[in-house]
């Protein structure tokens, strides 16, 4: 296990490298860069030598490679340059923005794996049964709403027309209880909700097509003939065989996850990556734009990995073969 | 005497040996017995009629406000209210719908053709050729969609219809690529395009008078079901105000109109129409495309 893990981080890094080159070359297709404006400033005078000179002394007027070479010794320091609209390091404000991302995508990947697993693999069990009819009908609903609509929706019902659930931000503010977990969860219900609804109809579609070529293989039917209780065999046998296409399905939709927590994060005033990146591309700030593409294609790499381990967990023949 | 010919004809024709019906003929006849699909196509035509013909429907313009009854709830005048500018809800909804329609399929068009080319490149010449292009769409699938799509907003620092079925076409190819590659990989070893090597014909002749037609079907299911996501996704990015500039009509657009609380809990005359609509056209593209999947491979069925 150990060198399968070794052997996957090593393939990371043409990987790694791919993606800070073409970061690297988007940043340039960007127009302006931080010292054109001086250019139009009245108050300065001989602003075109000025602005030359700024160029060459931040090393703006060299070679790609080599501006390349600069730029990604920075982003190894963890210099990921500064925000324009926010006054702050890029670094500093990932660092803020980044745990409740993490929180909000995790918690819809367990609603998703926790209601999505059991659910088809009932419905594998008793197929085409009165459940396994109406969940799938019900499911090819909830995946055609897109998840910005569902959390509208769920706005609607359980925050406006049932004052049961906060609409905003990640704590109530200026009260006793404010930021203790009661009052996180609260808040994290309809976020999490909406991320996981729409994935949660393909989780359970996958589980159940999954489960029911698994049901019929050989070694269940050894299972039923000696005796073992049906039950014990749809755990213990199809349930770990089953769950493998779900695994590998995870690892891509891990992008997904993040992409659908850039609405929702929106909606919900949750203040993640994914506000941050929107605030940044309406105000062009470029460098922000760049360390949040950056930060998230480093995530689904990771995400990927941790869905790879996963993976070869689940199935020896992976880490062996 | 015409008449006389016009039998012979008829005769002539009904003693021809009965043709056998082509796969695709086949295809589109299971398609007509699946009510599921059947009604999907239904609706999406019906919503592709009310959108295109949108002034037989009103006769608000989507784009003069009505002055004097800015933010009006449902009036007999204004079916669904008027915004705060003054614009006529049911207008927008109806004239929204051929942007969001209109980009929806165009960038699924390119997303097809891009991913096509691409792919097929890969899986026809395999080997090394296969490996470095895939490589660079296992990379392109690490950035999350979005944060892709808001890069490019930023670069082209425009925004219209174009630039986002630019910006969906050029960041969504890496799917349909890596599905259509595994398709043409699988062709390739195909008894057919065994001989038709064999016999000679050029590379250009096989891919596209053997190969393309053959992987035709899975294209037309993969064409459905993204448009289905396609329009997901402009109305969330017109929602997010990083669509369609503001002043055109589109679903999302209405969407982020009234995306405030206050409207959100009071005016959900105003925003349940496009949510209605968003949600209709997905469904039944997703219909559509089940059905077109279920119908060009009856085994796939579960």
């Amino acid at each position: 296990m150990a060198t399968y893990i070794i052997r996957r981080l090593l393939g990371l890094i043409p990987t790694l490298f791919v993606i800070t080159v073409i970061v690297f070359l988007m940043m340039h297709a960007m127009p302006g860069n931080a010292f054109e404006s001086l250019v139009f400033n009245p108050k300065i005078k001989n602003a075109d030598a000025l602005y030359k000179h700024l160029l060459a002394q931040n090393g703006l007027n060299q070679s790609l490679p080599v501006q390349y070479i600069h730029w990604l010794g920075n982003i190894l320091q963890g210099n990921l340059g500064n925000s324009w609209s926010m006054q702050a390091p890029v670094s500093q404000l990932i660092a803020t923005y980044l745990p409740n991302t993490l929180l909000l995508a995790i918690s819809a990947e367990v609603i998703i794996l926790i209601i999505s697993i059991p659910i088809g693999l009932y419905q594998a069990n008793k197929v085409n049964g009165s459940f396994d009819v109406v969940s799938s009908f019900i499911a090819v609903f909830l995946y055609s709403i897109p998840s910005f609509v569902f959390a509208l929706l769920l706005l609607f019902f359980f925050s406006f027309s049932l004052p049961w659930l906060p609409q905003s931000g990640t704590v109530t503010p200026a009260v006793s209880w404010s930021g203790d977990f009661g009052d996180r969860f609260q808040h994290l219900i309809l976020p999490a909700l909406a991320l996981a609804l729409p994935q949660l109809a393909s989780y359970t579609r996958l589980t159940r097509g999954n489960t029911l070529q698994v049901i019929v293989a050989d070694f269940v039917r050894t299972a039923r003939a000696k005796g073992l209780r049906s039950r014990r065999i749809l755990f213990r046998h199809v349930l770990r065989n089953g769950i493998i296409p779900v695994i590998t399905q995870f690892g891509f939709d891990i992008g997904n996850l993040f992409s659908g927590a850039v609405i929702i994060e929106n909606i919900f005033t949750w203040p993640g990556m994914g506000q941050l990146s929107i605030s940044a591309t309406i105000s062009r700030d470029y460098p922000l734009i760049l360390g949040t593409t950056l930060l998230f294609a480093v995530m689904v790499l990771i995400g990927n990995l941790i869905a790879d381990i996963l993976l070869a967990a689940a199935d020896p023949r992976i880490r062996l073969g | 005497m015409s008449t006389d010919i016009s039998n012979k004809r008829l005769a002539t024709v009904q003693r021809r040996p009965a043709k056998g019906k082509s796969p695709f003929r086949l295809a589109m006849e299971r398609f007509m017995r699946n009510p599921l699909a059947m009604t999907g196509t239904v609706i999406l035509f019906m919503i592709i009629i009310v959108t295109v013909f949108a002034p037989w429907f009103t006769h608000w313009s989507p784009s003069t406000p009505d002055i004097f009854n800015t933010d009006s709830g449902p009036t007999a005048a204004h079916l669904l209210g008027t915004d705060g500018t003054g614009y006529d809800n049911l207008a927008r909804v109806l004239y929204g719908g051929r942007v969001d329609l209109t980009v929806a399929f165009a960038a699924a068009l390119m997303t097809m053709v891009l991913g096509t080319v691409y792919g097929g490149v890969a899986g026809y010449f395999g080997g090394w050729i296969d490996n470095l292009l895939m490589r660079f769409v296992d990379v392109m699938l690490n950035f999350p969609f979005i944060s892709l799509v808001l890069a490019l907003e930023a670069i082209f620092n425009t925004s219209s219809e174009w630039v986002l079925i630019m910006v969906v076409g050029l960041t969504s190819w890496p799917a349909p690529a890596r599905m259509m590659r595994g398709v043409f990989l699988q062709l390739r070893e195909q008894d057919y395009v065994v001989g038709a090597q064999t016999i000679g014909a050029s590379r250009i002749r096989i891919i596209f008078r053997h190969m393309l037609p053959n992987s035709l079907s899975m294209l037309i299911v993969l064409v459905s079901l993204s448009v289905a996501s396609y329009v997901g996704l402009d109305a969330a990015l017109s929602f997010l105000g990083l669509g369609v500039p503001p002043s055109t009509p589109s679903w999302g657009g209405i969407l982020n109109t009234y995306s405030d609380y206050v409207s959100l809990a009071t005016k959900p005359y105003a925003w349940m129409p496009p949510v209605i609509m968003i949600v209709l056209t997905i469904l039944s593209v997703n219909f559509i495309g089940d059905g077109l999947r279920d119908a060009f491979d009856p085994q796939s069925r579960s």
